[in-house]
């Protein structure tokens, strides 16, 4: 049987490692959690016998029914753990024995594992230092109370919150510089054997292939990271970073999609590697989404990906982890200077009637301009002359949405005017696409490198000019030229919520660095970095079995160092307070100190008491008697007597003889 | 399944155990305490929980090594640290205990044997949940810094005469249980097992010669003291003074000088077998002992003169223990 103690600690286990799973669920989901784990506390507190299985099999087949209801199956990794958790909370309905208390644990351990699929954020340091030590210690008094129970209950031992801590953090301690060994010399897997789940994560994040109004504006509501570019010799100006996403091309009168063609073709050319301006090194966050993101032009394609011919970036399967990629950019190459016709026509297709009035004055411009450009230009001073507003919150859109915004709201965010732009293009038959994707970012001057929010978030506008091929055309940057400059948070003069402080911003910027480098040295620690790092050492690729013999005598050096430390550090000492019985004497022989009778140490109780009744006769008859009562207190362990031996030695008052 | 392959199992677990302790004693030859336990003397491996711990460890580090997820793989790195580190804080909890001396009173034959194993912990730190027993462990003990103790192991006794301690096992699973330590200990104590009282022994035999016994407790007219009242007691002898000045009631224990002694002879219990006959005079020893009468013990061969006290009874029944053996 387990004891409270252990119980107890195995219950704070459990909670600890479901606590961002429980976090993460649905509200209902979480309380039928909870429930077993409040019924077990007061099984414990109250000696409720355990539950009977039929009422245990009721209570199971109700619980992972709602989850099936509410996840719509068990597909999913969400759904799978929360199954887990469940399972593991329905188990401590059953858990009395030492056996079940260990699975318990043990499995809390595995949760714990399961949750670094969704975050390996540096919050989850705590959680995994809280889950350790947490079962550890469940562990170490799971063991005792097995030791012990042949005897029916474990001993006390000097128990407090911070000895067991202190043990379990000792045990890490101690455990820490083998662990770190393992980590950086375990021989890592090159490519996986099987497959994450395309729905690791909760939901996708960034840009998709579709952009309709206010797809874009939800994005800019979001501060997480998108991506981090570190810059290996000179990088372009904030207003030049243009990070290209998915490119558009049909529009239906509202949204903006990809078309088929251009996520399917592959580029024929690409900027040739050697004289591409800006290298750097891309660190993204997952995305479930299949893009990467590059400055235009990207000059190498990373590996299981394709580069399609309107230069987008595009993996095989989604990035479900944290992707690093090195790439080469040059902005001055020329894209696609030759269309095909098929291209050439879907980029100026625009759906049947719909924004009347823009028609109109389009073709009223085409027939007062000269050339391509001269349309262009006027565009972009019609944006900037007219009293275009950037604005987060724009008035809706109904039906004719570039009709709308050109003529009546005049109120919109880069979204609007790209689209409103390339739809301007398309009906002076200019060909033209809009292209989303990040623009600017903050430069961190301590890690020197460029964090990119989501909120950084863009769309703009190409141009397809004879002879130079795809030409970018920022709209909103006519509108609002900080935008480009300076960001859109900073662009915008007002808080997007309540706690939307600029100090809190750049004070988050800076603190960046630290999750970056946490990116950096654990996150994406796999079997490239690793033999980077080995060859810092002037070891290079080594094989699995070098790696293996490598870290078999590091843990031997370090394990010989742990062993002659263990003792030092891991102190779990026995009770320093001794048991009452003794204070009591040490009591009494203070007050005989007192009186002038000089006691050693080694003196039993009732050869003390003999000698020091021989000299201090008025209280020989107490003093026989005190130390007859410790004598049985203390060595038949029946505190029966303790109560006139308490009194005896708070009344004794020795006289001395003399 | 189970119950084929459990049995299985287990008598390839037996013979191996056996076939690794003969090995052991052969290579360490007998250690007669006081001994200290050594790095020689001591096994560790993992226990039941402690496999199932690093199948899911295994499994653990397969999902962190397929996904390169490399916060699952730290915490399964440092759980495995922590979980090879326990063998040798088992080891140390274990290594540098001495083992005193095991003490064992003799007993009677259908009893348990109970060694009681002395060890000290001589060392400035403290040990814990050491275990000790044969198969199964039998007790557990935290040992305090210099501090001394016993665990107390006992053994069914089958037949008289010198019953011979078994090899038993000071083992801990500290800290976590997940791996045991344990040492082999070959004792060479051994117990003095005496007959087994016969039943329905006939009455002790009226064969005295004259001899004066001390006077023995019993119906009498001399009176020896106070005692509690029992139940039996004459309401006459209830001593009414001194139980009013207690609460209880206290009655007069009498008397009576003894004059009978008897020989309990090996010869007047004629036929049955010798464990039997055995058996009939240990009861007798004890009932002359019990009424403290003077008796001898003739055997044949072997004549206990007479006597009383527990250690003219203790000569008595290691006779009967040891007879023809």
């Amino acid at each position: 049987m387990v004891d409270r103690h252990g119980i107890l600690w195995v219950i704070a286990t459990l909670f600890i490692s479901m606590l961002p799973q429980l976090l993460s669920m649905p509200p209902h989901l979480t309380l039928i959690t909870l429930l077993p784990i409040g019924w077990r506390l007061l099984a414990e507190f109250r000696n409720w016998k355990p539950m009977p299985m039929t009422l245990r099999i009721t209570a199971t087949a109700i619980a992972v029914g709602v989850l099936v209801v509410t996840y719509g199956g068990l597909m999913g990794r969400r759904a799978a753990v929360s199954m887990l958790v469940l399972m593991l909370s329905l188990k401590l309905l059953e858990t009395f024995r030492i056996r079940d208390a260990r699975v318990i644990t043990s499995l809390s351990l595995f949760l714990c594992a399961t949750q670094f699929l969704f975050s390996q954020g540096i919050p989850m340091i705590f959680y995994i230092i809280a889950c350790m030590l947490s079962s550890l210690i469940a562990l170490m008094y799971l063991h005792r109370a097995e030791a012990f129970s042949m005897l029916g209950e474990a001993p006390e031992t000097d128990r407090n919150l911070l000895t067991e801590l202190g043990f379990g953090a000792g045990l890490m301690a101690l455990a820490l510089p083998i662990g770190m060994a393992l980590f950086l010399l375990f021989p890592r897997w090159g490519s996986p054997l099987w497959g994450l789940p395309e729905d690791a994560l909760d939901a996708r994040s960034g840009l998709s292939d579709s952009m309709t109004p206010g797809s874009i504006q939800s994005l800019f509501m979001d501060d997480s990271p998108a991506f981090r570019a570190k810059f290996e010799g000179g990088m372009p100006s904030n207003s030049d970073l243009y990070w290209r996403g998915p490119v558009l091309t049909s529009f239906d009168g509202n949204s903006w999609k990809a078309s088929y063609l251009s996520r399917n073709l592959r580029a024929e050319t690409r900027p040739e590697l050697k004289t591409a301006p800006f290298r750097y090194v891309v660190q993204m966050e997952p995305t479930e989404q299949k893009w990467l993101f590059a400055l235009d032009y990207p000059a190498m394609v990373p590996s299981k990906t394709k580069l399609t011919m309107d230069y987008q970036l595009i993996t095989l399967r989604p990035v479900t982890s944290l992707r690093e990629y090195v790439m080469a950019s040059d902005p001055s190459f020329k894209d696609n200077p030759v269309l095909r016709q098929t291209l050439l026509r879907e980029a100026l297709e625009l759906p049947d009637e719909f924004n009347p009035r823009t028609v109109e004055m389009m073709s009223t411009w085409r027939s007062e301009a000269n050339s391509d450009s001269e349309i262009i230009q006027r565009a972009l001073q019609y944006f900037n002359r007219q009293q275009f507003r950037y604005t987060l919150n724009p008035p809706l859109l109904s039906q004719h949405t570039v009709d709308e915004f050109l003529f009546d709201t005049r109120a919109g965010f880069c979204e609007h005017y790209a689209s409103a732009f390339t739809v301007m293009m398309r009906m002076a038959g200019i060909p033209a696409r809009v292209v989303t994707g990040y623009q600017g970012g903050h430069y961190n001057n301590v890690g020197s490198y460029v964090l990119v929010r989501q909120s950084d978030a863009h769309a703009w506008s190409e141009v397809w000019v004879r002879g130079s091929g795809w030409t970018r055309i920022d709209p909103t940057a006519a509108v609002a030229p900080e935008r480009v400059e300076q960001g859109a948070v900073e662009s915008i003069d007002q808080r997007r919520y309540m706690l939307d402080f600029q100090w809190l911003r750049s004070a988050r910027n800076t603190f960046d660095l630290f999750q970056r480098g946490w990116n950096n040295w654990v996150v994406t620690f796999g079997s490239e970095r690793q033999s980077r790092l080995l060859s810092i050492f002037g070891w290079d690729m080594p094989g699995p079995a070098k790696l293996v013999f490598v870290l078999v005598v590091i843990i031997l050096v370090i394990g010989a160092i742990i062993f002659m430390l263990a003792p030092i550090l891991l102190k779990f000492r026995s009770s320093k307070k001794s048991d009452p019985f003794v204070q009591l004497w040490k009591k009494f022989t203070r007050k005989l100190e007192r009186a002038g009778f000089v006691t050693t140490p080694s003196m039993a109780a009732m050869e003390l008491a003999t000698k020091a009744g021989s000299q201090l006769k008025h209280n020989q008859d107490v003093i026989l008697r005190i130390a007859e009562l410790y004598t049985i207190c203390r060595y038949s362990r029946d505190p029966g007597n303790q109560a006139e031996l308490t009194d005896l030695i708070n009344r004794f008052q020795p006289r001395s003889s003399s | 399944m189970a119950t084929v392959v459990a049995p299985a199992i287990h008598s390839i677990r037996d013979t191996l155990t056996s076939w690794i302790k003969k090995r052991v004693r052969a290579k360490r030859g007998p250690m007669t305490p006081p001994f200290v336990l050594e790095y020689r003397h001591i096994f560790v491996l993992p226990t039941k929980f402690g496999w199932g711990f690093g199948v899911m460890l295994v499994f653990m580090a397969l999902g962190g090594l397929n996904f390169n997820n490399n916060m699952a793989l730290i915490l399964v790195f440092l759980l495995a640290t922590i979980a090879q580190l326990t063998t040798l804080i088992a080891y140390r909890n274990l290594s540098g205990l001495k083992l005193e001396t095991i003490h064992c009173e003799p007993v009677f034959c259908g009893d348990d044997a109970h060694f009681q194993v002395f060890v000290s912990n001589q060392d400035a730190r403290q040990r814990f949940a050491i275990q000790a027993g044969f198969k199964q462990a039998q007790d557990c003990r935290d040992l305090k810094l210099n501090c001394h103790d016993s665990f107390m192991l006992t053994q069914p006794t089958l037949k008289r005469g010198w019953f011979d301690m078994s090899s038993f096992r000071l083992e801990t699973r500290f800290p976590l249980g997940l791996f045991k330590a344990w040492a082999w200990i070959f004792p060479q104590t051994r117990c003095l097992v005496y007959p087994e009282p016969a039943r329905r022994a006939p009455p002790l035999p009226n064969t005295g010669h004259g001899q004066t016994g001390r006077a023995v407790k019993g119906d009498g007219d001399e009176v020896h003291g106070l005692r509690k009242y029992q139940a039996g007691d004459s309401i006459q002898r209830v001593a009414w003074r001194a139980s009013a000045r207690h609460d209880e009631l206290y009655s007069l224990e009498m008397e009576i000088p003894r004059e009978e002694a008897c020989e309990l002879d090996w010869d007047l219990l004629k036929g049955g077998e010798v464990e039997a006959r055995l058996s009939v005079l240990t009861a007798w020893v004890i009932a002359a002992d019990h009424k403290q009468l003077v008796y001898s013990l003739k055997l044949p061969g072997t004549l206990v003169p007479a006597g009383t006290g527990a250690e003219h009874r203790s000569r008595c029944l290691e006779s009967l223990a040891l007879y023809l053996l």
